[in-house]
């Protein structure tokens, strides 16, 4: 039985409501923890004030998905259906290509076609925007994965139902076995955990 | 969280009672803008009353966009059952009430021939008809089928004959009036009845009213601005126009809103009423309807540009030359890619030093919309296709502009005093006051 390998991932303390977990997680980042995270049943106001969360990057990553898909569809229209590319001395890749102008409508070939090339833009800002979105968040928040070492704790499953859980990781900087638990105990916590996985 | 949280011991009883005495200094200046552009106006008016009847419609429709704003946020904000903008709700009230002085501004474009004339030009085709109606049988309609004999164009406006007559186009110009100052008057007088014996009754009726008059709301938006704008040149139409000019009313109104309340929170107005979070929602809500502009100018264009028939594309043909096609070129950047750069930070949008010039940009960039909308047709119009823009008749358009901007500013700060800034006793104040999003 105890021959198994085992890592320590951090502690688990509960608290009984939201109002204890906020004032908790206030005291756990003033007392300056990096690797540490709340868990409830439910999204908390102010939770992300109280944690000191600095700003998702991942508006950063939107917008220039969103540029990317607007150049995406520029270039693909403009290289497909006008002269564009040779107006600006890059007429190699018009040939590279094999591409050439589509004349509709006796509107012109060059660059001022481009009012009937913003609706592309406009949809494959969105489309690229929408993917960088959800792969940027899943990205950042590391899923998808098969497991976490908080499913060994054997209370850790309330927390989908009627439990406010504060988790300290061992990795972080300031972690030690005895100061993080006398800690987590001062601040309120109870059924203080070493959760430990089997590696 | 619940420890900061405002309850009902920190604000005072009764609400917060605007001295306007505290804001005399820009009161004044507005009252004194608007006697000096009145001024102006009377001037041009009597020495080129043909160029100044485009300024002051100009300036006119600018003030009516405000007013049809202001009672579209109201609306909106009962009829969605709302609750973080009851901090603010009063300011629209305020906002819609300047609808009478508005229609009094607008009196003239109705009543006075002079300034018709040049305007809208199918007035002066019907008046002619009127006059020649003895040899047709007392019909209208059949003169100016007559008249259509010599002059096809006029084959247009006998096809929109039912819609666009005088008397039709007075009648609802009036209605058009009315259905705002009903609007406004209706809901301004529920929320201050509330102030005086807090019934939430005025709350759920406002609601009821709020979802119905949505719609004759919608169509006076539209058809005013058909009315009015549109029907400048009358063989032009786009089916985007009336959802076009709304796009802009929602935006203005709410720049001028978050400057008024920024302008009343420096004034010691507001403080523990209006948070951060509110900037963020204002700000929030301008920059969709920065985008929604965009949206709906940028189809107008697109669509008709795409058809390219003859009798869509003058509109755009007229604002692509000589020195309106910079404007058209300034207004994409100024009136979309500015605002949408500077708003898409959501840190921004809680600075409220920042938010002002934000704001004092749009308000500025809505005039020039308004601006670039009317005064491209007075050249053709007034001079008979002979120039494309009327030297010295900006003049004009300025004084227009100072005195409607004035008098209306002056009315609508003035008549901030006249209750509480904010409707102290409804009952989601605390709700709107803790908001966070």
């Amino acid at each position: 039985m105890s021959t198994t390998l085992k890592r320590v991932h951090g502690y688990l303390a509960e608290f009984d409501n939201p109002q204890d977990l906020y004032h908790a997680a206030e005291k756990v980042s003033e007392a300056g923890y990096q690797r540490w995270d709340v868990h409830s049943p439910f999204p908390i106001h102010g939770m992300d004030t109280a944690m000191k969360n600095p700003r998702s990057k991942l508006p950063w990553l939107v917008f220039f998905g969103g540029m990317a898909g607007t150049a995406t569809a520029f270039t693909l229209q403009t290289l497909t259906q006008t002269t564009f590319w040779g107006d600006i001395g890059l007429g190699f890749i018009e040939r590279l290509a094999e591409t050439y102008p589509t004349v509709v409508q006796a509107k012109p070939t060059d660059f001022f076609t481009i009012p009937a090339f913003f609706p592309v833009m406009f949809e494959l800002t969105i489309l690229f925007a929408a993917f960088t979105t959800l792969f940027g968040l899943l990205g950042l928040i590391g899923l998808p994965r098969l497991n976490h070492p908080l499913f060994a704790s054997k209370q850790f499953p309330k927390f989908s139902d009627d439990g406010f859980f504060v988790c300290i990781e061992a990795r972080d900087a300031k972690f030690t076995q005895e100061g993080t638990k006398s800690f987590l105990q001062e601040i309120g916590g109870k059924n203080i955990e070493l959760v430990e996985d089997e590696i | 969280m619940s420890h900061h949280a405002i309850t009902f011991n920190d604000l005072p009883e009764g609400g917060e009672k605007f001295d306007t005495a505290k804001g005399s200094k820009l009161i004044g200046a507005f009252l004194v803008t608007g006697l000096i552009g009145l001024v102006g106006s009377l001037w041009k008016y009597s020495t080129d009353s043909d160029s100044f009847a485009y300024s002051w419609l100009f300036a006119v429709f600018l003030a009516f966009t405000v007013v049809v704003g202001a009672c579209f946020w109201m609306l909106l904000h009962s009829a969605s059952n709302s609750a973080w903008g009851v901090a603010i709700r009063r300011i629209w009230e305020n906002m819609s009430s300047v609808v009478l002085v508005v229609f009094l501004l607008a009196l003239p474009l109705l009543t006075v021939k002079k300034l018709q004339a040049p305007l809208w030009e199918w007035m002066g085709l019907e008046r002619q008809a009127i006059e020649n109606v003895e040899a047709h049988g007392g019909d209208v309609k059949q003169a100016l089928h007559h008249m259509a004999e010599a002059n096809p164009h006029v084959h247009v406006l006998l096809s929109k004959f039912g819609y666009l007559n005088l008397r039709g186009w007075s009648i609802r110009f009036v209605i058009y009036f009315a259905v705002l100052w009903f609007i406004g008057r209706t809901l301004r007088r529920k929320s201050v009845a509330q102030d005086q014996d807090g019934d939430i009754k005025h709350t759920i009726k406002a609601r009821a009213f709020s979802c119905i008059m949505l719609f004759p709301f919608a169509l006076t938006a539209t058809f005013a601005s058909v009315d009015w704008l549109m029907s400048l040149d009358f063989s032009w139409f786009s089916t985007m126009w009336g959802v076009y000019i709304f796009a802009g009313c929602a935006w203005v109104s709410m720049a001028i809103t978050i400057l008024t309340v920024t302008w009343l929170r420096s004034l010691g107005y507001l403080n523990h009423i209006v948070t951060d979070e509110h900037y963020h929602l204002m700000g929030k809500l301008l920059f969709a309807f920065t985008v929604f502009w965009a949206y709906i100018a940028f189809s107008q264009y697109f669509l008709i540009w795409y058809a390219n028939i003859t009798e869509e594309t003058r509109f755009f043909l007229t604002r692509n030359t000589e020195s309106w096609r910079s404007l058209s070129i300034f207004i994409l950047f100024g009136h979309f890619v500015i605002p949408f750069i500077l708003l898409l930070s959501q840190p921004r949008k809680k600075q409220t030093a920042k938010m002002v010039w934000i704001c004092l940009w749009i308000i500025a960039m809505h005039i020039v919309d308004i601006y670039w909308n009317v005064i491209p047709e007075r050249g053709p119009s007034v001079t008979h296709g002979e120039t494309w823009i009327i030297p010295g008749a900006w003049v004009g358009d300025v004084f227009a502009l100072l005195a409607v901007v004035g008098i209306v500013g002056y009315v609508f700060l003035r008549g901030l005093g006249k209750s509480s800034l904010y409707p102290w006793r409804d009952p989601r104040l605390l709700e709107s006051i803790n908001v966070v999003n």
